[in-house]
């Protein structure tokens, strides 16, 4: 029978040494015939939270999960999962997490509730624990009625439900979401967000999110783990590398050559980046000045925000000129290994 | 210059009327093509392909009728959801069946280019079969561009890329508009749709919901308030000029700020900041909160 | 008079702190979801039909027997042979039926990366498939088979008579199992090899029956036609045979059909006949399809687990690689 809750809210990004890392990596190195190098020497530490892990390809990805869950063993180096050994451990860390596969892996004619069920006895709950933990789980990622209706005659949406309930059946401390939005359509994918990221916060288990949609995994994670070409591209918080940069960006709908000759005017050297025009943030007094010199042109004003790095720019191709703004400097440390942030041309802001 | 035009097209199979009466333009340049899964926009792609017939109404490509028309695949190129590529040749082998099928006079010359275009050199002498589905996709672009189309419809291209190879896949689709080619997109990635697309197509429920570009459109959503979030030295004060203003339908502090809700843009978008100088509150943030496409797309959606 | 008061009740997620199976228990539920699914229960009605009706037809043999020794007759039928015509025809179907049902489905559904990434080996699943179909070809064979010894010793009067039934009963205990080890085996590792149900009944189908009618027919063909002579005398009035004496017994050409050795390995190529073989080798009694094992007998016995050991690690074989995440 389930104990009373015990809320635990996801642990907010910490120094990795003062909590246990869920998962722990080092050198983790697996190479197939081919020569395929599918991991190479990777190290990484993920601490609790939700976090996502991306740019990995088809190999890299795939390869890390099975590793993690004890189901390959690696050619070289290690790999703990909530403290433990992955190739000793396997089955007790199979015990303690949950999977939810990209691909489709539903059944058509089975109900959503005896689906989950059965999950959850080869989970190793005992059966009344099953039906009930199964009951609940569906109920916690919003399927009711349809339940009782088989498999088969679920949407995108509802498949996807269905593929974390069973997820989260057996109580994981740790779930493994592999792109939990593919297919789903813009309001299937904000429900699924929402859930995933209610999951991380209020039920108190650590998620990591594969995905490569970087909107994503900046919306709802709290770390990120880069992967590129089996090694560690980087590996950070998402507020670090989506940190505000001491420029100001300003959007009017007219008037924006009025208002450049004002800004200048009063000495704040603006200038123009696609549709809107950048100050550099010296001090507060900025703010002010720019609000008066709208305020007394009378321009439509759309946006004023201090601009940030955007997780993409790791993915950027050319390193491109650097930051030639008013000796402005930019925020985001470098995070532990890998190419840094600085250096790449800052994107337009989030959203436009 | 091919443009796609749909005139009062209409497709049903039986009871299902998948395609309502819709009447639109596509021209140069890149369009995005929306809506809710089942909306209708994979029978939309596939009319302009030539895949389907229309029940009712004409569908042009440059002027000729796409149904039973396949000279119009000279001009168009089209980069499907599925999977439907041979896995047993390699990603060179394909692309060249491909520009033979299209009775090009230089076949490996166009294959060679369309491969370099997509970036995908390296890997071109390997079997599809051993491709990621990023690459995959990647190699059906370049089987779509190998015939040089003034036309190309793409259904989700960037599904299964990684953040790497959809901004390469970006860079190129807005080259491609830049062109003067008309590119139609149909994604479910809203973010990637509003940096690409010049204009956007909505479907919802086999009915055209609206065109254009979509910050025009949300200024047209005249009863829906604009949602403006605030960061200012004193929300509060702030907050009371504001609600005192006709232009101003309701205001509320939030943890994350003065949270407005306009019913005038125009008006109140041109007073903020004479308010806040008059009432002598710094503005350290202003920030639209539903002018996005996803927004957009949302409020199209309810309606 | 008490105040108002309400309560919001925390109907939020809730951790487990309750009692975990280990291995083995999760692998028994494995074996028992499989061995109903053999059965089609929790499916719905239409896939009971062909279980039923499999088990009903192989009864019947069992209860006509039994009402026959009711009514004063002998029992006819054989325990270690039984039906053998009937029970062969009606296992293919059985297992060319059922044999998907737990093995294609999830084959064909891409389910197995959700089992594997739970707390049980690879080879476990596989094992209580194996586990569970082998139990219900058992209930198919061996209920019917219990049948028969009840309805008969129901009848028998003496501690004697009830030995002797029990004592041909075990054979033929011990004959069913064979047959349900090796059926279910052979019927998994060819229904493993497709997701699609229908390719998977054909495949197995395909291969029982080519190999049961290709035995009959080679026993047949294989077998010597001797010719020989034997006096018979006819009963009075008979029209005798022109040429023949009036009277007294009278010389009558006959052809016999001799098995050799090549009739002898014919069974070989089929799994039921091979089952034969070896319960001819063992000391069995009744009349089978072959025609006796003439000194092959222990052929048969390595025949028996050569398809069997093909088939079993088959099956495991194709699980160590099917289902990777």
């Amino acid at each position: 029978m389930s104990a009373p809750l015990t809320a635990q809210p996801g642990a907010p990004a910490a120094e990795p040494s003062a909590v246990t890392p869920v998962i722990d990596t080092r050198a983790l190195t697996k190479r197939y015939p081919g020569p395929v190098t599918a991991l190479d020497a990777l190290t990484v530490t993920v601490a609790p939270g939700i976090t996502g892990l991306v740019g990995a390809n088809g190999a890299g990805k795939s390869t890390l999960i099975k590793i993690l869950l004890g189901l390959l063993e690696p050619t070289g180096g290690e790999a703990r999962v909530l403290g433990r050994d992955c190739q000793r451990d396997g089955e007790q860390i199979r015990g303690l997490t949950g999977y939810m596969p990209e691909h489709d892996c539903l059944p058509p004619d089975v109900t959503a509730t005896e689906f989950v069920t059965h999950l959850g006895r080869i989970s190793g709950l005992p059966p009344t624990a099953a039906k009930e933990r199964a009951a609940e789980s569906l109920r916690h990622v919003g399927l009711y009625e349809e339940r009782y209706r088989q498999i088969g005659t679920y949407s995108t949406g509802m498949k996807q439900r269905v593929k974390l309930a069973q997820a989260l059946v057996g109580d994981p401390r740790l779930l493994l979401l592999d792109e939990p939005t593919v297919g789903l359509d813009p309001a299937g994918r904000n429900s699924m967000l929402e859930l995933i990221a209610r999951i991380g916060a209020e039920f108190g288990i650590s998620i990591v999110v594969a995905s490569h949609l970087l909107g994503e995994i900046e919306r709802i994670c709290d770390h990120l783990v880069a992967i590129e070409a089996g090694r560690l591209l980087r590996a950070d918080t998402i507020t670090s590398m989506t940190q505000v940069s001491q420029v100001l960006l300003i959007d009017v709908d007219e008037g924006s050559e009025a208002l450049l000759a004002e800004l200048s005017r009063r000495g704040l050297d603006p200038r123009r980046h696609e549709r809107s025009l950048l100050v550099g943030l010296d001090d507060d007094a900025t703010y002010d000045a720019v609000r008066d010199a709208i305020a007394d042109l009378a321009l439509p004003l759309n946006r004023l925000e201090q601009r940030r790095r955007r997780v993409e720019e790791l993915f950027a191709d050319d390193p491109g000129t650097p930051e030639a703004l008013t000796g402005a400097s930019v925020g985001g440390t470098g995070g532990t290994g890998g190419i840094d942030g600085p250096g790449s041309t800052p994107e337009a802001p989030h959203v436009r | 210059m091919s443009t796609i035009e749909l005139r009062n097209v209409s497709r049903w199979y039986g009871n299902v009327v998948a395609v309502n009466d819709i009447t639109m333009t596509i021209g140069p340049g890149v369009t995005g093509l929306l809506g809710p899964n089942g909306a209708g926009k994979s029978t939309v792609l596939h009319l302009i392909a030539g895949f389907l017939a229309p029940s009712r109404g004409a569908v042009t490509v440059g002027d000729v009728p796409s149904w039973r028309n396949p000279g119009i695949y000279r001009t168009v190129g089209l980069v499907p959801e599925r999977d439907s590529v041979y896995a047993f040749l390699t990603g060179e082998e394909f692309v060249l069946a491909t520009a033979r099928l299209h009775e090009l006079a230089d076949p490996a010359g166009a294959a060679r280019r369309a491969i370099a275009i997509v970036d995908m050199a390296d890997a071109q002498d390997r079997r599809i079969s051993t491709y990621s589905k990023g690459m995959r996709q990647r190699i059906k672009v370049a089987a779509a561009l190998v015939h040089d189309p003034q036309v190309l419809l793409l259904d989700e291209p960037f599904n299964g890329m990684d953040p790497r190879q959809r901004l390469h896949m970006l860079d190129l689709l807005t080259k491609l508009g830049a062109e003067g080619r008309t590119i139609l997109l149909s994604s479910h990635i809203l973010e990637e749709v509003e940096r690409l697309a010049d204009t956007i197509q909505v479907i919802v429920s086999g009915r055209l919901a609206a065109s254009g570009d979509f910050r025009a459109i949300r200024r047209l959503m005249t009863s829906r308030p604009h949602v403006f979030l605030v960061r200012t030295s004193d929300d509060r004060l702030l907050g009371s000029a504001l609600i005192g203003r006709p232009a101003v339908a309701g205001v509320e502090l939030t943890n994350g700020g003065l949270q407005v809700r306009a019913s005038d843009y125009g008006t109140f978008s041109r007073e903020l900041a004479v308010l806040a100088r008059d009432q002598g509150v710094r503005l350290r943030e202003v920030l639209p909160e539903d002018e996005s496409l996803e927004s957009v797309f949302e409020y199209l959606i309810e309606s | 008079m008490s105040a108002e008061t309400g309560v919001i009740h925390d109907i939020g997620y809730r951790r487990y702190t309750g009692r975990r199976l280990g291995r083995p228990q999760i692998v028994r539920a494995l074996y028992w979801h499989s061995l109903r699914s053999a059965f089609g229960l929790g499916r719905g009605a239409k896939a009971k039909i062909v279980p039923v009706i499999i088990f009903a037809i192989m009864c019947l043999p069992a209860i006509a027997n039994a009402v026959a020794v009711a009514n004063g007759n002998a029992r006819l039928v054989p325990y270690d042979t039984y039906v053998f015509q009937l029970r062969v025809v009606l296992m293919i179907i059985f297992v060319a039926a059922q044999a998907p049902e737990l093995v294609s489905r999830d084959l064909r559904s891409h389910v197995l990366p959700l089992y594997f990434c739970r707390p049980l080996r690879r080879m476990d699943y596989p094992l209580a498939k194996l586990a569970a179909f082998i139990t219900a070809c058992l209930a198919i064979i061996e209920i019917p088979l219990l049948l028969l010894y009840v309805g008969t010793v129901a009848q028998s009067h003496t501690p004697h008579a009830i030995w002797s039934q029990t004592r041909a009963l075990i054979p033929g205990l011990l004959v069913g199992l064979m047959w349900a080890v090796l059926l279910a085996a052979i019927g998994l590792v060819l229904a493993s090899l497709s997701g699609r149900r229908a390719y998977a009944t054909g495949a197995i189908a395909i291969y029982f029956f080519l190999t049961w009618i290709l035995a009959g027919i080679l026993i047949a063909v294989t077998q010597r036609n001797v010719p020989g002579t034997v006096m018979i005398t006819p009963p009075p009035g008979a029209i005798r045979p022109p040429g023949s004496p009036p009277t007294g017994p009278i010389q009558v050409h006959t052809m016999t059909q001799v098995p050799t050795t090549a009739s002898h390995l014919s069974g070989l190529v089929s799994p039921f006949t091979t089952l034969d073989g070896v319960r001819l080798w063992l000391g069995g009694t009744s009349k089978g399809p072959l025609p006796g094992v003439g000194g092959y007998g222990a052929l048969y016995g390595v025949m028996f687990l050569v398809l069997l050991a093909v088939s079993v690690g088959g099956l495991f074989a194709r699980y160590r690689k099917a289902g990777a995440l």
